[in-house]
């Protein structure tokens, strides 16, 4: 027999035999059965609140909270430009975290 | 679904022990891999099923150990073989078993039994690579290079599996008939 033949008789025979099995609760119990995991959601706030700080510490430290009014006109517009334009990329994320559930934000 | 999906739900399992994440990948996998047991253990289904779970199991546990180089298909699938095997050395039972047994698995255990025979009567035929390598090929449609990669073997290795699987299963299937039955 050609092997082309031999090729498509097989496909044929296994193509016949090939079932979708039904999920019949098989997920839920590998789910019931994962090992508990570490929360590692923590490692994130650690991050935001050092990122917080540092913000802080350096807005305080250079006087840049405290002379706001006259800084903020001196910022070159290019820079509160691209500020601007993170909000929609920040609220478009924000808004596909908290609108599916399936994906949760920490 | 696409593989977009399954780097996206990897990411969330792996960096925030996303259950519900890894829920999704199970659902999306778990037909074709109880399947490849399925017919692996030759109708056993609730072996098939524990190995099955087990597997899955292991791939939550060694997630971040995926690397994306081959599809999540793969490497779940490169889990599952070693989960086989792993399992029939443990067991050493497989190649021993009695057809009558078998037999009453198939009409007591597995409701595609009578449509499963010729199947399972056929890869009993082959070594377990041969088996391994023929069922990943014709029914689960993997590349040789994917069934290389899943069974841990050079390319060579895996298409020669695959063509001696071939030869024997034509000669049993031309012999049963079933190719005069088609035409």
């Amino acid at each position: 027999m050609e092997t082309n033949e031999t090729d498509n008789m097989l496909k044929g025979f296994f193509g016949e035999q090939k079932q979708e099995i039904a999920d019949n609760g098989f997920s839920k119990r590998v789910m019931r059965k994962l090992p508990e995991q570490a929360d590692r959601s923590w490692i994130v706030w650690v991050f935001a609140i050092i990122g917080m700080l540092t913000t802080l510490f350096l807005g305080f430290y250079t006087g840049l909270f405290q002379n706001a009014q006259f800084v903020l006109p001196r910022i070159p517009v290019y820079y509160i430009l691209a500020g601007v334009f993170c909000f929609p990329l920040v609220g478009t994320i924000g808004f596909y975290f908290t609108q599916n559930k399936h994906y949760r934000l920490i | 679904m696409s593989n977009t999906d399954d780097i996206r739900w990897v990411a969330q399992v792996a960096l925030l022990g996303d259950k519900t994440a890894f829920d999704k990948l199970t659902c999306k996998y778990q037909s074709s891999i109880r399947r490849f047991f399925l017919n692996l253990t030759v109708g056993d289904a609730p072996l098939s099923d524990d190995l099955a779970q087990e597997t899955f199991i292991k791939a939550y546990l060694n997630i971040s150990t995926f690397k994306g180089i081959s599809g999540f298909s793969t490497w779940l699938y490169r889990i599952a073989y070693n989960v086989f095997y792993d399992s029939a050395r443990a067991q050493k039972h497989y190649d021993d078993i009695d057809e009558q047994v078998i037999d009453n698995q198939h009409h007591t255990l597995n409701e595609f039994s009578a449509e499963k025979m010729d199947i399972y009567k056929a890869l009993k035929i082959l070594r377990k690579e041969e088996q391994t390598a023929v069922l990943l090929f014709y029914m689960e449609d993997k590349t040789h290079k994917e069934i290389a990669k899943i069974m841990n073997c050079p390319l060579g290795t895996a298409k020669t599996y695959i063509l001696k699987g071939k030869e024997k299963l034509s000669v049993y299937l031309t012999q049963a008939g079933y190719g005069n039955e088609r035409n």
